[in-house]
């Protein structure tokens, strides 16, 4: 089935009847996916939201409990249980699979993050190929392709004057029968696209995963520059540490979850004050290892890295996590220092 | 500009052969354009040492990452970086005698993506070291920049309320990263208010509120003191127009203290670091 662009608002006017439509969208300078109908404008055109779609399923701040007390009793504890529908349109290849790591994540080794999950069951993607790529673009490096996301569950291709469109799941189904009205007949392969920035993770993992890696010197020269801020954790689709806390008024209250960086000092100082990851050096390590090296050993998914280069283009010191796996791969061996 | 970076190179060589420095702090090449903060041992690894129109970061603050160096660090300074160091020395958090200054005159820097030169730079006052040990290249035209306060005061002639409608709609884009506070002279303090969770000063939540509270408190925390560098704004990934925020301090500083920068020298204390029998009221 083929979908004409000049009918993209009228198709984006379905889809919003049923659900929360989130299209990429430019508000205040910041691309990112966002309520269809919000005040900006639409950028189809953005490769790269500067904003990764993570959080129509992992919000940045997320209430989780609700209670009332009387003196030192519960009198009511409510979990806050989000149903709403979802439907993310324009979702690329690179932040699509960084839903799949993240399913990995929340809904499997023997427990189920409800509040993930429930977003999950009630999203729908619709994903989008690439026709172009930004410098900072490095999916296909990492395992995937620009133009096919398969755990989509509506893949469109950009042909010029309207989207190739296919369902590959039920839900896709649903929704391009919902679109019926507004799609044609027709079809259509979307021409190879290739990113420009090539990196090779042959045998990168491996390396990392030898135990001398661990006290390397390449830690320090790599984190020497690193400012600690939370600008890569924040931008990058896959991060998805978060802290919980509580804010409590009077007899009632509430406990929220929000995003957490493990660049920050505070992450992991623990009660006593100790904290085992005293410097930037281990706080960099620690979020290099997870993406490239330990989410592989844990889930045997791959890298945990999809090569949106976002922190490669954002990061206020160009501390590129591309570079540092060109010099990984350059070792001779794991813990040599060259 | 090649001319200086060969005579940087050179500079660098020497300081590091003859032991005057134990490493040097300047501009490398990233993988485009962009350069990135190196850090240079080596006499035989000087060429890792770039000066183009891309030289973006500040450097000063990485010498906080070794208070108590066996030897001095060598540091390339250009007008904003040399008074990002006199902010550290007046903070107490630098000591002059532990850094080797290396000048590096600076027309102003472009970014590396769409080639146009950066704000921070289109409003840099002092593009010349305020001071150095040693000079590479010639001192450049100074400028100045009369428009200092000219967005401040297109924000005062604003309703509070069409201000705060401006402001909320900045905060609501933040994503408190807190990026402008890391590459900020002026934020130096060993441990940040919002690191101190027990005591519960800044909420974790991402809202406007919240992130109204942070920027809030980090302005005024650094309110006199602010070297106007503006790494704060080039920094934040959401593009938040942190300047306006800076200079309204600066601005009201200077109409009731006297005309003032922050960082100039050493010896004038910022104004709110300090007080005199006849100091304004209105401030307190």
């Amino acid at each position: 089935m083929k979908l004409a662009k000049n009918k993209l608002q009228q198709a984006f006017d379905l889809m919003a009847k049923e659900a929360n439509l989130l299209v990429p969208m430019k508000i205040e300078g910041v691309t990112k996916f966002a309520p269809w109908g919000a005040e900006g404008e639409l950028a189809m055109d953005a490769v790269n939201t500067l904003l990764p779609p993570k959080d129509a399923l992992f919000p940045q701040t997320e209430k989780m409990y609700k209670y009332k007390t009387r003196l030192t009793q519960v009198e009511s504890l409510e979990e806050i249980k989000e149903t709403d529908k979802q439907i993310i349109f324009g979702i690329r290849s690179c932040d699509m699979h960084s839903i799949d790591c993240m399913d990995e994540v929340f809904l499997t080794r023997g427990y189920v993050d409800s509040f993930y999950s429930r977003k999950k069951e009630n999203l729908t993607t619709v994903a989008i190929g690439c026709t172009k790529v930004l410098p900072t673009c490095f999916c296909d490096s990492m395992g995937l392709n620009p133009v096919a996301a398969p755990t989509a569950d509506v893949q469109l291709n950009d042909l010029g004057d309207y989207y190739a469109v296919k369902a590959q799941t039920e839900k896709g189904e649903a929704l391009v029968n919902l679109l019926k009205p507004l799609l044609e007949e027709g079809d259509g392969e979307a021409a190879a696209l290739e990113c420009t920035l090539k990196v090779n993770m042959d045998g990168v993992q491996k390396k990392l995963m030898n135990v001398k890696m661990f006290e390397s010197d390449i830690w320090q020269e790599t984190a020497q520059k690193c400012i600690g801020c939370g600008t890569c954790t924040y931008v990058c689709p896959t991060c998805y540490c978060f802290d919980i806390e509580g804010k409590e008024c009077g007899n009632e209250g509430y406990k929220f979850r929000c995003w957490d960086s493990c660049m920050f000092s505070e992450y992991t100082r623990m009660a006593g004050g100790h904290n085992p990851r005293p410097s930037k050096k281990e706080r960099v390590r620690n979020r290099f290892l997870h993406k490239l090296a330990y989410f592989e050993d844990r889930y045997g998914k791959g890298s945990l890295c999809v090569g949106c280069g976002r922190c490669v283009a954002d990061c206020p010191v160009d501390l590129d996590i591309t570079m540092f796996i060109d010099k990984v791969g350059a070792l001779k061996e794991a813990g040599s220092n060259d | 500009m090649s001319d200086m970076q060969a005579k940087l190179r050179e500079t660098a060589k020497k300081l590091l052969e003859s032991g005057e420095v134990g490493y040097i702090i300047g501009w490398g090449k990233g993988r485009t354009n962009k350069t990135s903060p190196v850090f240079v041992k080596e006499p035989a690894k000087v060429d890792e040492l770039v000066w183009n129109e891309y030289c973006l970061n500040t450097l000063a603050k990485y010498t906080m990452d070794n208070m108590y160096p066996e030897k001095k660090i060598g540091l390339c300074v250009r007008g904003c970086d040399s008074r990002a160091v006199n902010r550290l020395i007046q903070d107490n958090q630098l000591k002059r005698e532990n850094v080797y200054l290396i000048g590096l005159p600076c027309e102003g820097k472009k970014d590396p993506v769409t080639g146009e030169m950066v704000k921070k730079c289109i409003e840099c006052m002092h593009h010349n070291p305020l001071e150095a040990d040693v000079m590479v290249g010639e001192p450049v035209q100074e400028k100045g920049y009369p428009d200092r306060f000219k967005d401040v005061e297109a924000m005062e002639a604003l309703s509070a309320d069409e201000r705060y409608e401006f402001w909320a709609k900045q905060y609501d884009k933040c994503i408190r990263c807190y990026a402008c506070r890391n590459v900020c002279p002026a934020c130096n303090c060993r441990e940040c208010y919002v690191d101190q969770y027990r005591v519960g000063w800044q909420g974790k939540q991402n809202n406007r509120a919240e992130n109204q509270v942070y920027g809030l408190t980090r302005a005024y925390h650094i309110g006199d003191r602010c070297i106007e560098c503006g790494e704060c704004e080039r920094v934040c990934p959401v593009g938040l127009p942190l300047m306006k925020l800076n200079r309204k301090l600066l601005k009201d500083a200077n109409e009731l203290f006297g005309e003032y920068e922050a960082g100039m020298n050493t010896e004038v204390k910022p104004p709110l670091g300090t007080y005199k029998l006849d100091d304004h009221e209105e401030y307190m």
